[in-house]
């Protein structure tokens, strides 16, 4: 793949696959994109149906796929794990220290870059500033987790369990939210499930530290037990039944969404910076984000990897698709744009952007392993049980860890020797 | 006198029980119908008057949108020439190697082994398909057939029941007298096959054939996972895949169900009497 | 005596190579369907046999992994969930629709109905339609605010306040959704049953009836002594069908429901599917479909034993 080719020279007719909002972005750009391709020609095709069932199909089949193809970033393993993408390592090199370490090692395998990050999602929480006002709760004073279950403990008691502090699904197979909340707890305290090389190291101090905050969270009666994306769960974004939503970025469009259905005035919506495990620890995590790829099977690699350059690796269209889709982006050079300094009118003049973006570089990522969204489900399906019943700790990782192994084959690794070779655990915190 | 009182209750008894038996049968006939007409309704509505409540119940004004949308925004047109395809080019190897096989084991008694092979043929049948699903995945993608209408023709062709099926209406409806003459005459065994068997067989051909077809037009499991590009989707793919994650265009939905669901139907109503005899000697076998 | 069509020399009793040499057509008529039996049948029924022992996802090198697949359906509780699951929705529809194809069936095959072909076509028709299309429609009938059923329900409510118990959660909720799913199959799958009853019903003699009735037994008498005691292959037959049919299952459970929500409505089928190709679990996959299989052949024959032991 030359770089140096000549703009108009290149041909070619891109099919994309992509999503729901990432697909919109997408879309977005291709008339800027046309002006300097003039003759590469993109569609984006907007189906997320069983998409990785139909994209594992035709790169096993080697005949189908897309040319340019979104993929979760916690899935990029998997199809990386295939072989049958292109490898983007010569192209990509002069972008590597555009994007976090941590991002940009989900896209590698053994040296080798196959994917380019996109958007990521650093976390804070959303939180109704008519309530918070109400029951006489400073958002700026919740610096902890234990500061917010506080917090919780006064809404819950003051609305005379009316109202409860956010939503966390627990005891139902609607169970996400646990593993979700795992996630975003385990990055803060800098564990992990998976070591560097793939074998499970989620029995760690770490992840009992994750869990212990999931546990007095559920214990304080501050959490309402529906899944995410339910109606009702949707529903507490327009009533008075849920506080908050400590969730990522990407949730903004969403919230955004659902203010359009209101009859009456515009609900006052606020955001603090996610607290952190212990006084001064890390206020900051990540959930979600994704990737784009080039199947190895593509016969214009020269025009997609034009595309692909052009939509993650330029501010301009990394900083668009922000600004329209809240696709928070994955190319650090995007967050020096004075747009993450402006106030965003929707919450009330916050500069929620620069909150958002702050200490994003420090988030440790997890490491992804090729069968992650299985390795979701037995996390699914173990707190799910753990939650419904007496939520004993003791054991639940070394369990979990046993049952991981046996499912995916992996070896488990000893804490010990976790910290002791990469010491990670405690890196973030005081 | 009194006898002709009683007959006359009972008369009346029985055509009372009789219209019951009407009226019971007209209402279940409506519950099996009414799927096919919300079907047909919903396809001429707008996506609010699908999903307005109190619901609908006709679809006037008749609304074509749905339908000049599904040509124009899906490749549904395409879809239809490849699933024509596929069920005639199926149906059509599929009655070819069936009925020769049938006939090969319905009036060669004598050759020796056909007693067993046609065993092993039946117990062919005992296979799920579930359990070769992946290996013909593997297959077809090693042959680099995937993709291709022979990855959806070729499954399944060669069909234990077929051969079961031509084989027990050949050999009690083609006398074998009619071969020997054929045979001294000097006709070749393909051509007594093909000039003699064949025209006999013709109405177990075209039971077969339908049976055939339903499940070649209808399949959805296994055109997902061999068809790959939009240009050689089926009609199940593409409405499968036109469901949205978030906002589903119902209409458009419906129009392109209604355009799949037609052909068979009226297929059916024209062919009726082949297929329930075809399904009723499927059972015999049990 | 009742020649050999193939050649009358055959009496003679040739040796074995000029048996076949002279029966030669018959071999080569049959061809096709071995040699496509061994690429597409054979083959793939070895090979998924050698894949039950392996870990392979179709894309990287295979690696042999002995008996541990078999280990691993032994604590996999989706697995547990999609059998159980298979068999609840199993249970409630069999027994409702082979009741329902019998008393169609009956009703059907009465010589003087009017209209006959026209009843007849309505129950059998959801049979050949593709059940992508007919899924769909009943998201739509059973979708909980705005669907069809639950505004029936709801003015049905009004008259008979005992039945008004809110909008039911179809599709949304886990109680609901194999309800939802015998329903949809329901609806298919009475109708194609009804014709293989009604297959049973013609092969009983006339002069059973006859004789009955002269005896002065009335219908349900017939029905009951004469009808049910000689279909009873039938709906053997019927039940093993319909069982095979739950376990493999795909298509209604994968559009309507997806298997949700939860694990609610996933059967064995879509399981089996997920696993072979959303995980690419090839090994695994093989491994289950395997051993499922083999255990409907041992419920099979130990039910055809039982039949055969009972009416014995």
């Amino acid at each position: 793949m030359p770089a140096s080719l000549n703009k108009t020279a290149l041909r070619g007719d891109l099919q994309v696959w992509s999503w729901n909002i990432a697909a919109k972005a997408l879309m977005g750009l291709i008339p800027e994109f046309n002006r300097r391709y003039p003759n590469v020609h993109v569609k984006v095709d907007m189906n997320g149906t069983n998409m990785q069932s139909r994209l594992l199909l035709s790169l096993s089949a080697g005949v189908g796929a897309p040319d340019v193809s979104q993929l979760q970033l916690t899935d990029a393993q998997r199809y990386i794990a295939t072989g049958r993408l292109a490898d983007l390592t010569l192209v990509a090199a002069e972008y590597e220290r555009m994007f976090p370490a941590s991002r940009w090692k989900n896209c590698a395998r053994n040296g080798r870059v196959y994917a380019i990050p996109w958007d990521i999602g650093p976390c804070a929480v959303y939180y109704k500033r008519a309530i918070f006002r109400k029951y006489g709760i400073d958002p700026e004073r919740i610096e902890t987790w234990d500061d917010f279950i506080a917090a919780g403990k006064t809404i819950v008691e003051r609305s005379h369990g009316q109202t409860k502090m956010f939503a966390m699904g627990a005891g139902t197979t609607a169970s996400q939210p646990l593993t979700s909340m795992l996630e975003i707890l385990l990055q803060q305290a800098g564990g992990q499930i998976f070591d560097d090389q793939g074998r499970v190291a989620i029995d760690s101090p770490a992840s009992y530290q994750a869990l212990g905050v999931i546990k007095r969270m559920l214990d304080a009666g501050i959490c309402r037990n529906v899944p995410w994306w339910s109606q009702e769960w949707m529903a507490g974004l327009k009533d008075d039944s849920i506080a908050t939503y400590p969730l990522a970025v990407w949730f903004g469009a969403t919230i955004k969404d659902t203010v359009k259905d209101f009859a009456g005035e515009k609900p006052e919506w606020g955001v603090f910076r996610l607290p952190a495990l212990e006084k001064g620890g890390l206020r900051n995590s990540n959930l979600g984000g994704s990737v784009l790829v080039i199947p190895a099977q593509c016969r214009q690699k020269e025009a997609a990897w034009a595309f692909i350059e052009y939509a993650l690796c330029t501010r301009e269209s990394q900083v668009a698709q922000f600004r329209h889709m809240d696709l928070f982006p994955a190319f650090l050079p995007a967050l020096n744009d004075p747009y993450f300094d402006e106030p965003v009118p929707f919450f009330e003049g916050q500069k929620t952007n620069r909150l958002f973006a702050t200490d994003v570089a420090r988030v440790p990522a997890l490491n992804r392993t090729e069968d992650w969204s299985e390795t979701q489900r037995y996390l699914d399906q173990s707190l799910s049980s753990w939650s419904a019943g007496d939520r004993r700790s003791d054991g639940f990782f070394s369990a979990l860890a046993r049952k991981l192994q046996r499912k995916l084959g992996r070896p488990i690794v000893s804490t010990r020797n976790v910290t002791g070779q990469h010491g990670n655990y405690g890196r973030i915190g005081p | 006198m009194i006898a002709r009182q009683a007959s006359y209750a009972s008369n009346i008894k029985r055509n009372a029980s009789r219209a019951a038996l009407y009226v019971a049968l007209a209402v279940a006939a409506v519950l099996f119908l009414f799927p096919f007409y919300w079907l047909a309704v919903s396809a001429f509505k707008s996506q609010g008057e699908i999903f307005s409540v109190p619901p609908r119940w006709t679809p006037w004004p008749l609304r074509t949108e749905n339908v000049v949308m599904a040509f124009r925004e899906t490749n549904i047109a395409r879809a239809f020439f490849n699933s024509t395809v596929i069920a005639v080019s199926h149906v059509a190897v599929t009655l070819f190697l069936c009925s020769l096989a049938g006939y090969a084991f319905a009036k060669f008694p004598r050759a020796p082994g056909s007693r067993q092979l046609f065993a092993f043929v039946l117990g062919t049948m005992m296979i799920p398909s579930a359990v070769t699903l992946i290996p013909n995945f593997v297959v077809f993608a090693n042959l680099r057939l995937i993709d291709t209408y022979w990855a959806m023709i070729i499954p399944g062709a060669a069909s234990a029941f077929g051969i079961f099926w031509m084989r027990q209406y050949l050999g009690s409806n083609l006398p074998n007298d009619l071969i020997h003459a054929a045979r001294i005459d000097g006709c070749s065994e393909f051509g007594i096959y093909w000039r003699i068997a064949l025209p006999v067989a013709r109405p177990a051909l075209a039971a077969l054939g339908i049976m055939t077809s339903i499940g070649a037009w209808n399949n959805l499991m296994w055109a997902f996972v061999a068809l790959r590009t939009k240009e050689m989707q089926t009609l199940p793919v593409v409405i499968y895949l036109l469901q949205g994650e978030t906002r589903t265009p119902y209409g458009m939905l419906m129009a392109c169900g209604l355009i799949a669901t037609l052909p068979l139907v009226i297929a059916f109503l024209l062919f009726q009497k082949h297929f329930v005899q075809g399904i009723t000697s499927g059972a015999i076998k049990a | 005596m009742p020649g050999n069509v193939t050649n009358p020399a055959a009496r003679q009793g040739d040796n074995l190579i000029q048996d076949l040499h002279r029966n030669r057509h018959f071999y080569l008529f049959i061809s096709p369907f071995f040699i496509l039996f061994a690429v597409f049948g054979l083959y793939p029924l070895l090979f998924s046999f050698y894949l039950s022992f392996t870990r392979w996802d179709g894309l990287t090198p295979r690696a042999w992994v002995g008996m541990d697949n078999f280990a691993l359906m032994l604590d996999d509780e989706v697995l547990a969930a999609s059998l159980w699951n298979t068999l609840i929705i199993g249970l409630l529809y069999i027994p409702v629709m082979l009741f329902l194809a019998f008393v169609f069936a009956n009703i059907l095959h009465l010589r003087w109905l009017r209209l006959r072909a026209l009843f007849r076509t309505a129950v059998f028709i959801p049979c050949v339609t593709p059940m992508v299309v007919i899924a769909l429609v009943f998201g739509l009938i059973f979708s909980s605010e705005k669907g069809v059923l639950n505004f029936l329900l709801a003015q049905l409510g009004k008259y008979v306040p005992a039945l008004d118990f809110g909008p039911v959660q179809w599709l949304t909720s886990e109680q609901w959704s194999k309800v939802s799913v015998a329903l949809l199959v329901l609806w298919r799958w009475t109708g194609y049953n009804m014709v293989l009853m009604l297959a049973g019903l013609q092969g009983i003699p006339d002069e059973y009836f006859e004789a009955a009735t002269t005896e002065g037994a009335s219908a349900l008498q017939r029905i009951r002594h004469i009808t049910i005691p000689l279909m009873r292959p039938t709906f053997l037959f019927c039940a093993i069908l319909s069982l095979l049919g739950t376990i493999y299952m795909f298509d209604e459970v994968f559009v309507m429901t997806r298997g949700g929500p939860g694990l609610s409505s996933t059967n064995f089928g879509l399981y089996l599917f997920n696993k072979s190709f959303v995980d690419f679990r090839f090994g695994y996959a093989s491994c289950m479909a395997y051993s499922v299989a083999a255990g409907v052949f041992l419920i099979t024959l130990m039910a055809q034993r039982f039949n055969r032991t009972d009416t014995e």
